[in-house]
């Protein structure tokens, strides 16, 4: 199968590494030998249609910083003419997320369609500014589209309400989507320290960004429920329909009170028709929502099965590439591989 | 509120209907009715538990009224009242927007009341936060004070956490 990476950083340098790490499982368990054969970066492109030496690609980025150092590398703006032009099964658009605007993910997504390739992405931001858009292009270019890595990291939440929860009506999905807020909630609840110590020490743990704005502020969360909304609910939902509450007013004395009542506060997102919202609320200590640290969780309430829960880590290059790879070997099972 | 009687009834035919028909005449609403025919009295005389709803304290006093007056015998009356709580916490300037002007609020609600309340003062001119306990007789009752102290922690500029399941 031949790949083409967009977006060389985190995500796809960790998703480099696995399919080094994993190329004898890969063609073993599941007859797939991926070939990448090209890598785009925002400095430049690398393409050799025999297929890149991922191990030399590591390093070479690594030193000079972008893929165009690599033998017969280029630079520029190179993303269009290497999704269109290169002959490739996979485009893996791994782009940094841009919620205003989608791109320049969204750009390359759609293009990467009608030149008849699949799409997995770990992108937000073309989900949320045009899902119904890209879900029904790949459909009139015969393509298959896997988002996975998009929300939840490394917890399959789209894969199994889809594939093994397919049989009931989801009534309603409910998580902690978001790690870095709920580190630092953790970290208040355990610590007792005041939010902007917590913030600062997740940031230089490298746990919060230097700009947490759209993590704390709840944002990430409710690009998270939009997502979760238009793929699992068929909604037609937009980021601003979801009335979104952050925690920078939560402080620990605010969750010692809700400790006293045999609840913890975490940052919730929830999705069913009707009502979209991302806030705080208060959890009972022990529900599968309550977890702590990085972990992501979600519930979805469903008329057969009821309630089914799972929990993970939410972020993070190797557990997002379990994501990312499921996707590929999904596409490849799908395709009759 | 909820009110849950038990009472005797001869053993007769209708008997159970002389007896409801006062409760539904002043606007009680039944909820159950268990016969217990099993737990028959030495006289031969059937326990029957009821339980209904009725709006205010003096609409139960004129059904009891009105049974004692068709020769029902009480044996038990217990008002299932604050059968349902909910815990909220709020975030904000809670006493310099008046917290008991929050609470009187919410106790204007009939059947609902704030039972319980805990503080953490914040560092001078910082926010504050309270825990909230509001009792209420039913779900229907503590979800429309709920949407009350919503719509007060609004207008005051106050974070309201409510509980997962709530609502």
């Amino acid at each position: 199968m031949r790949v083409v990476l967009v977006g060389f950083g985190n995500l796809g340098r960790g998703l480099s590494r696995v399919l080094i790490q994993k190329a004898s499982f890969l063609r073993k368990s599941h007859g797939l030998i991926p070939r990448v054969v090209a890598a785009v970066d925002e400095f430049g492109a690398v393409v050799d249609e025999k297929g890149l030496n991922l191990t030399r690609l590591l390093k070479v980025t690594k030193k000079a910083g972008t893929v165009a150092a690599y033998k017969g590398g280029k630079r520029g703006k190179l993303a269009h003419r290497v999704i269109e032009g290169v002959g490739a099964d996979v485009v893996y658009e791994l782009t940094p997320t841009n919620i205003k605007t989608g791109e320049p993910g969204l750009t390359h997504i759609k293009r990467a369609m009608r030149a008849g390739k699949h799409v997995i992405t770990s992108n937000k931001g073309p989900l949320v500014v045009a899902f119904r858009e890209l879900d029904s292009l790949a459909r009139r270019c015969g393509v298959e589209f896997r988002y996975s890595a998009s929300v939840g990291g490394a917890v399959p939440v789209v894969g199994l309400a889809k594939e093994l929860l397919a049989g009931n009506e989801i009534r309603e999905i409910r998580g902690v989507l978001n790690g870095t807020t709920n580190y630092i909630l953790t970290r208040m609840s355990t610590e007792g320290a005041p939010f902007e110590v917590v913030l600062r020490e997740a940031q230089e743990l490298g746990v919060a960004e230097k700009d947490p704005t759209l993590d704390i502020e709840g944002i990430d969360t409710a690009c998270k429920i939009t997502i979760l909304a238009n793929s699992l609910l068929g909604m037609n939902a937009r980021l601003g329909d979801v009335k979104i509450a952050g925690i920078t007013r939560v402080q620990p004395e605010a969750i010692r009170l809700a400790r006293e009542a045999g609840h913890t506060i975490k940052l919730i997102g929830v999705a069913k028709h009707g009502l979209l919202e991302v806030g705080p609320k208060l959890v009972p200590l022990g529900h599968p929502l309550a977890v702590s640290g990085t972990l992501n969780a979600v519930t979805f309430e469903l008329d057969l099965a009821r309630e089914i829960s799972i929990t993970g880590f939410g972020a993070g290059p190797k557990e997002t590439s379990s994501s990312l790879l499921g996707d590929l070997i999904d596409i490849h099972r799908t395709l009759g591989g | 509120m909820l009110v849950r009687i038990v009472m005797e009834l001869e053993d007769v035919p209708g008997q159970l209907l002389k007896a409801l028909e006062p409760i539904s005449r002043f606007g009680g609403n039944i909820q159950s009715i268990m016969h217990q025919r099993e737990r028959k009295t030495p006289l031969g005389r059937v326990p029957v538990m009821l339980v209904f709803e009725v709006g205010e304290r003096a609409r139960l006093n004129r059904i009891l009224a009105a049974l004692r007056a068709r020769g029902v015998r009480i044996t038990q009356l217990g008002e299932r009242e604050g059968a349902v709580r909910a815990t909220a916490l709020l975030i904000g300037h809670i006493i310099h927007t008046d917290i008991r002007d929050t609470i009187e609020r919410l106790n204007a609600l009939k059947g609902a009341r704030v039972s319980d309340l805990s503080l953490a003062m914040g560092e001078p001119g910082q926010e504050s936060a309270a825990r909230m306990t509001i009792t209420a007789d039913d779900e229907r009752r503590v979800n429309l004070a709920l949407s009350n102290l919503q719509r007060i922690a609004d207008r005051k500029k106050l974070l309201m956490i409510t509980s997962l399941e709530a609502g």
